[in-house]
């Protein structure tokens, strides 16, 4: 026996798969977008802190020569001047030819031997650097002096160290997180929000043209003479609707993360890295099963939306609210603190799936608020089922015009 | 002979909106589109609703398809009621107006094995009956081309045997030869004679006196949603012609009004 929600499961899958240009506009085009756009992006903000890799002209007044030691570094290229040629050389920091002026007080080494902490100044020694903010190669030079003076001073009077590292291996030795949960944390951050995003608006962009678009056709009324029972012509929609934007969602997704280690650049590494190793089989599963019933619900509420509307162009536009919605929602939950603990909050919508998600991500989900989530949202599902069923069973929605 | 259709006091009344009211120049906040209809059809003919445009045909032809429901009266499908189990019904009949349209982006061959499943027939009949329709009309040769490419004519024939997958007893036409040209007008009433040959019932709705005259056994004339004559059509035009018929209920019913 041919079951009629899964002959109209095939025939919309055979519609999506048979349209190559639909094919490459939902599935290829958002994900491979997503990545060019996101690492060319990365890869430019990459390369402006880069900078520091070039080699600064450095224009310097008076400065003792052990201090030639702390620079030793191939980044800086010192030429000595006289404090007579500060103007002319001002002017040549407009036009680039130094990065940096800097003008030492006269003995400044004598001055800073002398130092005692306990002992009354009359005056402190000022190091005078004039640079050009206009140039960025300027303003990554005078961070970059100014961290090493810094460095020097500090070394000078020094009285405690913080968190005083001897080696490299010493780096992580005051974090007591391990790198799983450091990354964790910024999975949990960052991903739900994305995952919600971009599975809601895939959604909104194919339920609204199989719905509205078949009503506004005609050619949903062909089905619906079929001796085939609505609601199975309804759940054979929405199964297939969900995998497609399953689909559309991942490659969204993949763009998105495959892009990551780009758009972070260096941050990547001094965080210790991002790396989904860290989780298990299971919460992989649990992950799928999570955006599986929240497509599932966001499928069934845009049809609800499809089949009231009269036309794709109102549809698309009845979508929105909830878009802005489900785009609060998730955004909200970026700046809170870990998964909720109590069940209650797994019974919200839209909600439920972000706090699961940062549950899974955090590696802190307990199994009832993890099953709350996915029962409720099949139960959404369901009544969402039942008004669509009602909808289509009326005339005046289905034929009214 | 078998009473295969049986309608009883069908009505079926619209809201108007306010800009169709003052279309309709009318106060009124409803317009009675059926009224207290009521005939039968018998197995193995062809029965004409003959009516001017608005008098209700497709309203009609939409209820007993089980598209719309009345708001009173009931209709038996070889027994089965449109109100109560229309989806009974609708194994019963085939239904074909203008108003269904078929996906632009799927082929013939597609939409006959997706339509054939959507009434579970098994594939050994579905080939079989798919090959006899399309090689009748002509399909055959675009069995595999888009709807979308497909000629007017072309579209239709193939909506037409769309409708028929399921080899239905009952066969509702709403306007069966609209827009189409004189061929294949021809080739679809040649074919409603041929389906009545073979012991089906069909029910056409037209304003054309000569399909009528043409092609049915018997004839309802529909004004305003209510019945004015049905009758066999030998008996109707007995006297004079279809045409003088219709004109002089028409006028008799309508009188000042026109």
């Amino acid at each position: 026996m041919k079951n009629g929600a899964f002959v109209v499961f095939k025939k919309e899958l055979a519609r999506f798969f048979g349209d190559k240009r639909l094919l490459f506009t939902t599935i290829i085009m958002p994900g491979l977008l997503i990545f060019v756009i996101y690492t060319v992006m990365g890869n430019a903000m990459n390369s402006m802190l880069d900078e520091s890799a070039s080699v600064y002209e450095i224009a310097a007044v008076n400065m003792p020569e052990q201090l030639y030691q702390s620079f030793s570094d191939e980044s800086y290229n010192f030429t000595e001047v006289n404090l007579s040629e500060l103007d002319k050389i001002k002017e040549e920091l407009s036009e680039k030819k130094y990065d940096l002026c800097v003008v030492f007080p006269e003995n400044f080494r004598e001055e800073l031997i002398e130092y005692n902490s306990t002992a009354y100044r009359e005056s402190i020694p000022n190091v005078e650097i004039y640079y050009y903010s206009a140039s960025i190669a300027s303003s990554n030079a005078y961070s970059s002096f100014c961290g090493i003076l810094d460095n020097i001073e500090e070394h000078v009077s020094n009285v405690f160290n913080i968190n005083f590292v001897q080696s490299e291996d010493d780096i992580n030795k005051y974090d007591v997180a391990t790198e799983a949960e450091t990354s964790g944390t910024l999975f949990s951050m960052f991903l739900p929000m994305l995952l919600m995003t971009l599975m809601y608006s895939s959604c909104a962009s194919l339920a609204p043209e199989s719905i509205a678009g078949e009503k506004e056709r005609g050619t949903i009324a062909t089905m619906l003479i079929t001796p085939v029972p609505r609601n199975q012509i309804i759940l054979g929609k929405i199964f297939a609707l969900s995998v497609m934007a399953l689909l559309s969602g991942l490659s969204s997704f993949l763009g998105t993360f495959l892009s990551m280690p780009a758009l972070l650049g260096e941050m990547n590494e001094t965080v210790g890295g991002l790396s989904g190793e860290y989780y298990m089989f299971t919460d992989y599963l649990w992950l799928i099963v999570v955006i599986l019933s929240t497509v599932m619900l966001f499928v069934t509420v845009i049809s609800i939306l499809s089949a009231a509307a009269k036309t794709v162009k109102e549809a698309s536009t009845l979508v929105m609210p909830i878009m802005i919605i489900v785009t609060i929602i998730s955004f909200a939950s970026m700046y809170s603190t870990g998964a909720k603990e109590e069940f209650y909050w797994y019974l919200i919508p839209v909600y439920n799936s972000v706090q699961s998600m940062i549950g899974i991500f955090s590696f802190n989900l307990q199994p009832v608020n993890l099953v709350t989530t996915i029962l409720s949202n099949v139960l959404y599902s369901a009544v969402g089922l039942f008004i669509l069923t009602k909808l289509f069973n009326n005339e005046n929605v289905m034929f009214g015009k | 002979m078998k009473e295969i259709l049986k309608v009883s006091g069908l009505s079926k009344t619209f809201k108007l909106s306010s800009k169709q009211q003052k279309l309709e120049k009318t106060s009124e906040k409803t317009k009675t589109a059926v009224k207290d209809l009521s005939f039968s059809a018998y197995e193995g003919e062809i029965f004409g609703l003959l009516g001017p445009n608005g008098a209700g045909k497709t309203t009609t032809l939409r209820m007993l398809a089980t598209l719309i429901k009345p708001d009173s009266g009931d209709a038996l499908v070889d027994g089965v009621s449109v109100v109560g189990q229309p989806e009974e019904v609708r194994k019963k009949i085939g239904f074909l107006t203008s108003e269904l349209k078929l996906e632009d982006f799927f082929t013939p061959d597609f939409l006959f094995d997706f339509f054939s499943d959507m009434h579970k027939v098994p594939d050994d009949v579905r080939n079989q009956r798919k090959t006899e329709l399309f090689g009748k009309f002509g399909i055959d040769r675009f069995a595999q081309v888009k709807v979308a490419n497909l000629s007017t004519g072309m579209k239709q024939k193939v909506s037409l045997v769309v409708s028929l997958v399921h080899d239905p007893d009952i066969i509702i036409f709403d306007e069966p030869t609209n827009g189409l040209d004189v061929i294949t007008a021809k080739v679809v009433t040649d074919f409603l004679i041929e389906l009545k040959n073979r012991g089906k019932t069909v029910l056409v709705s037209t304003h054309i006196f000569s399909l009528i005259e043409k092609i049915c056994d018997r004839v309802g004339i529909i004004v305003d949603g209510e019945m004015v004559i049905c009758d066999d059509l030998e008996n109707i035009t007995k006297e004079k012609s279809l045409e003088d018929v219709f004109f002089d209920l028409y006028f008799e019913r309508k009188g000042d009004e026109v």
